[in-house]
């Protein structure tokens, strides 16, 4: 298990540009079976890490949606009393009623665990949740193992997952959480780092769009007390959208007029905010 | 190996345990780590735990690998305090010259920059703390300049101007914005505060009720009949009313701060008001008490079940607790004492509670400290304090 990870490296992916520092991070997790936890801007490709090792270490992705009102168990397993009733009245399934473990179902932890070859799983969001949700799961990560109460057995990781945790930083999250975990912050790219971003994106595309639209990205992020900074999933989308659109042309960018505002700015006080920046330039 | 560098980051303040250490060697031992830049990310990752310590863990991993200075910490309190002298200098000029005992003339012939040099080193020469004194810079003395002078004829460095009284700190917009994350060392905090919960059925019928759908199944004589009840969710409204003014609070930051943050993870709904010392006809929703006020009155739409937490050392001057003008800010004359005010939001309150960093041994010596514990039940801020707050706020 241990060779197998430290053979296999991580080095980007098809529509993923990674940087050598989050690189190396995520080698050294692997290689030391830790969880990496993520902080950065929503937007940045926090998420879209996990979808990249997963492609690129050809392993498959299980992908945990941390709801607000999450319990650790919903995420470990399910035991389906309403199935196993139902099947107590009416009998007619090929399940044995007499044994509770037919209707255990695993959650998406679970399945990581007990997934035939080595996962990513991907914990997204774990701070929408509750402080108990990750004072609960600091035991399942230790042992990597849980207990199913209802027909007392044990559940043990078959292999460790590549454990990928996000957080938008709503809350922070506990001491000894974090102890358990290696930690990356990502940073929002540099113009150079997002032209590259861009390229892969978008293979072929005009170069002075391209060009055109970061400069004007970069201009309207730093329009000042903004609330939610358009980021880089964002760009993308924007860049998209002026793509779709049959009458654009890159000049008009350089002219100081920005089409599809709303793609950009979502809410509306930042959208009316960025719409007053760009009257302002184009009479300057 | 790297002990050293180990503890200069627990030195400078980052967060490191002795685990992470040995998870760091254990790094090492992969064969991943073959350059410094290697060790760089990789130490971080595993050491640092937060993007706020990123800057510091950078001045020290510069220190330790490629030999920079230390920034010198302590230079920064300096700083502030020559930098208010200044402006305090700008200002009346004759008042501080005569304070420090030196001439006017003197010191008119300084640049702003040499002003600044000047007053750090006359506060290098102090090397002693020095509070209530009369002669030179210290927290609550009788010298004109410095922190909070004595009350009546005292100033505040940066405090008076407008020809208005001395009293009155009218350009006084010091703050500290405990909503910054505090140190989250006192995890007893989280427990005392976590029994404060008021769970209430909410939203649609959809938690099967497993015992309730056997026993009617049963019934039924083996007829299905699924039973759905309601979620429990914590519905329980808290305001948390916090003294971030004055320099008498500034010794309970810290624990103010962990206090912040544990409520802020702990209630949903969770409404946060500063003040200055006593509340007026206004609470304030910023921390610099000045564009969001929020009017008393209009508390009372939030209902009687709510939490009202005070925390405050509840110290003052009588009058400003008892007078219709009594506050020390000018802008704030709605003509009202304070005294009503807090017997107002006692009375929509019934269920409220003031927490003092003060320790309890010391309330009988202040006065407004007794007349306050008469209108709301007073608890210490600290553990002990805060789980007797929280039974009183629970009892019905």
């Amino acid at each position: 298990m241990v060779d197998a990870s430290t053979n296999e490296k991580f080095s980007g992916a098809t529509r993923y540009v990674l940087d050598d520092e989050l690189a190396s991070i995520v080698n050294i997790s692997m290689a030391l079976e830790m969880p990496l936890l993520l902080k950065g801007e929503p937007g940045t490709g926090k998420t879209m890490l996990a979808h990249a090792i997963a492609e690129s270490l050809e392993m498959p992705l299980i992908v945990l949606n941390v709801k607000s009102s999450m319990k650790l168990v919903d995420a470990l397993y399910q035991y389906d009393t309403l199935t196993r009733l139902n099947d107590s009245r009416f009998g007619d399934s090929s399940r044995d009623v007499s044994n509770i473990e037919d209707y255990i179902r695993m959650g998406k932890i679970g399945q990581a665990f007990t997934a035939m070859s080595r996962t990513v799983l991907l914990i997204d969001e774990i701070d929408k949740a509750d402080s108990d949700f990750q004072d609960d799961m600091l035991d399942v990560l230790d042992q990597m193992e849980f207990d199913i109460i209802e027909i007392d057995k044990t559940v043990k990781a078959r292999h460790r997952p590549v454990m990928i945790i996000t957080s938008n930083a709503k809350k922070d999250l506990s001491d000894p959480f974090l102890g358990r975990c290696n930690f990356h912050h990502i940073a929002f790219p540099e113009p150079v780092m997002m032209r590259e971003i861009i390229g892969v994106h978008f293979p072929g595309l005009d170069a002075e769009l391209i060009e055109n639209a970061i400069g004007t990205f970069y201009n309207l992020r730093d329009v000042d007390a903004v609330e939610k900074r358009p980021a880089t999933r964002e760009l993308i989308n924007w860049i998209r959208a002026l793509k779709a659109d049959p009458d654009f042309k890159p000049e008009r960018l350089a002219e100081g007029e920005v089409p599809f505002l709303g793609v950009l700015f979502k809410k509306s006080q930042d959208y009316r905010r960025a719409a007053q920046y760009i009257e302002r330039r184009r009479v300057l | 190996m790297f002990i050293d560098f180990f503890y200069t980051l627990k030195d400078v303040g980052v967060p490191v345990s002795p685990t992470s250490f040995l998870t760091l060697h254990k790094a090492l031992r992969t064969g991943l780590i073959n350059t410094l830049s290697d060790f760089y990310t990789s130490s971080r990752a595993i050491l640092v735990k937060s993007e706020r310590y990123f800057d510091l863990f950078d001045q020290v991993f510069a220190h330790h690998f490629q030999g920079a200075e230390l920034p010198d910490y302590t230079g920064v309190e300096f700083d502030e305090i020559a930098r208010a002298l200044l402006e305090y200098w700008l200002k009346e000029p004759e008042a501080l010259a005569d304070a420090m005992g030196i001439d006017e003339s003197e010191l008119n012939k300084l640049s702003p920059e040499e002003l600044i040099e000047y007053f750090k080193e006359r506060l290098r020469e102090q090397t002693e703390a020095h509070h209530g004194g009369d002669r030179w810079i210290g927290t609550g003395g009788t010298s004109p300049v410095g922190h909070s002078g004595y009350h009546p004829g005292g100033m505040r460095v940066g405090g008076v101007s407008r020809n208005k009284s001395a009293v009155k700190v009218a350009m006084d917009r010091r703050y500290k914005d405990y909503s910054l994350s505090g140190p989250l060392t006192q995890a007893m905090m989280g427990e005392a505060l976590k029994r404060l919960r008021n769970m209430v059925p909410v939203g649609p019928q959809d938690q099967i009720n497993i015992d309730a759908t056997l026993y009617q199944t049963m019934k039924n004589g083996g007829e299905i009949e699924i039973v759905f009840d309601r979620s429990l969710k914590d519905r329980l409204k808290v305001i948390l009313a916090i003294d971030n003014g004055g320099y008498s609070m500034d010794p309970y930051v810290m624990v103010v701060q962990t206090l912040f943050d544990y409520s802020r993870a702990q209630f949903k709904d969770l409404k946060t008001y500063f003040f200055h010392n006593t509340i007026y006809s206004t609470l304030w929703e910023d921390p610099a008490r000045f564009k969001k006020p929020q009017y008393i009155e209009e508390l009372v739409r939030f209902g009687r079940e709510t939490r009202f937490i005070v925390v405050g050392d509840a110290s003052m001057a009588p009058y400003e607790l008892m007078a219709a003008d009594g506050s020390i800010h000018l802008e704030e004359r709605s003509g009202r004492p304070s005294i009503e005010c807090l017997k107002f939001l006692a009375k929509t309150f019934p269920h409220a509670v003031w927490l003092n960093p003060i320790t309890s041994g010391m309330w009988g010596y202040t006065q407004t400290i007794n007349v306050i514990r008469e209108i709301f039940p007073m608890f210490e801020l600290s553990i002990d304090g805060l789980e007797k707050a929280v039974a009183h706020l629970m009892t019905k």
